[in-house]
């Protein structure tokens, strides 16, 4: 087994190749900053086991929809069949998003990296922004 | 900045990202030799960031079995990091690692002084290791 750091190098067994738990991303997350001017609210749909991520972002007449894109989940470590994390790509043409998820104390910390593709001159650009689950039971 | 200019956000129209004062962000606290705060890492032992013109690397060492592990040196992208606490502007870098069976895609940032990587890692040669997100801090040490 190849590696570059040592906490790669784990046993795997048939626990291990299990498959991931993608129940706790599922639902409806909301930007903890109401004054947001990026993105506003991300949806995680289940079926069949997979994952898809739909994105509402603000924009200056209401939200926009990004629409659905699958989503690449990660666990917790390489042995690990916690899901805690995702990653996923909007290509818009003029520019293209990378957005990659952490889940941390039940919250997801969204960085997004906006690369802009055409010409106005502007600059790729990183935001860090908290997302928590509307789970209505409060 | 005018409307003129294709947008998904409300984000993708701030004025700074046209500002010439966003593309010339100091990198300062960025670059150097960088040690992880935890002595027992089982991962990163140490980054070194260097810049180069416009051009910025990132080199990793790994913690290894037997020994320190060279990652291969990549390139990183320069990134306004505009949302940064009291309306702060600094530069944030993403950079991709690519081994034979192994992708790790990082971001980097500096919060108050402390260097933030987060990876995530995507095994590709069937191992049945799950792909994961990690994240490690980091200490200046010039």
């Amino acid at each position: 087994m190849k590696f570059a750091q040592i906490c790669d190098r784990v046993e795997i067994d048939g626990a291990t190749n299990a498959p991931l738990d993608i129940s706790a991303l599922s639902g409806n997350w909301l930007n903890s900053n109401p004054d947001t001017t990026g993105i506003a609210r991300l949806v995680m749909s289940e079926t069949n086991g997979k994952l898809s991520l739909q994105v509402y972002a603000v924009g200056p007449n209401g939200l926009i929809d990004w629409g659905t894109t699958a989503v690449n989940i990660l666990a917790a470590g390489p042995a690990s069949r916690v899901i805690a994390g995702f990653t996923c790509l909007y290509d818009f043409g003029f520019a293209e998003t990378v957005l990659q998820g952490m889940i941390l104390k039940g919250l997801i910390v969204l960085a997004q990296i906006h690369h802009f593709k055409d010409e106005s001159q502007r600059v790729d650009y990183f935001v860090r922004e908290y997302f928590s689950l509307a789970h209505g039971r409060y | 900045m005018t409307q003129s200019y294709e947008f998904r956000q409300s984000g993708h129209l701030n004025p700074a990202l046209t500002d010439p004062a966003t593309r010339t962000l100091n990198a300062e606290k960025l670059l150097g030799r960088w040690v992880n705060t935890n002595l027992e890492t089982q991962g990163v032992a140490e980054i070194i960031i260097e810049q180069e013109g416009e051009r910025f690397s990132v080199s990793v060492v790994g913690v290894g079995a037997d020994g320190p592990i060279q990652w291969p040196k990549s390139r990183a992208t320069a990134l306004a990091n505009l949302e940064e606490e009291a309306g702060q502007r600094a530069l944030a870098l993403s950079a991709t690692f690519d081994f034979d069976f192994m992708r790790a895609e990082t971001y980097l940032r500096v919060n108050k002084g402390v260097l933030v990587i987060v990876l995530f890692n995507t095994f590709r040669d069937h191992s049945g290791r799950s792909n994961y997100v990690n994240r490690e801090f980091f200490y200046r040490q010039d």
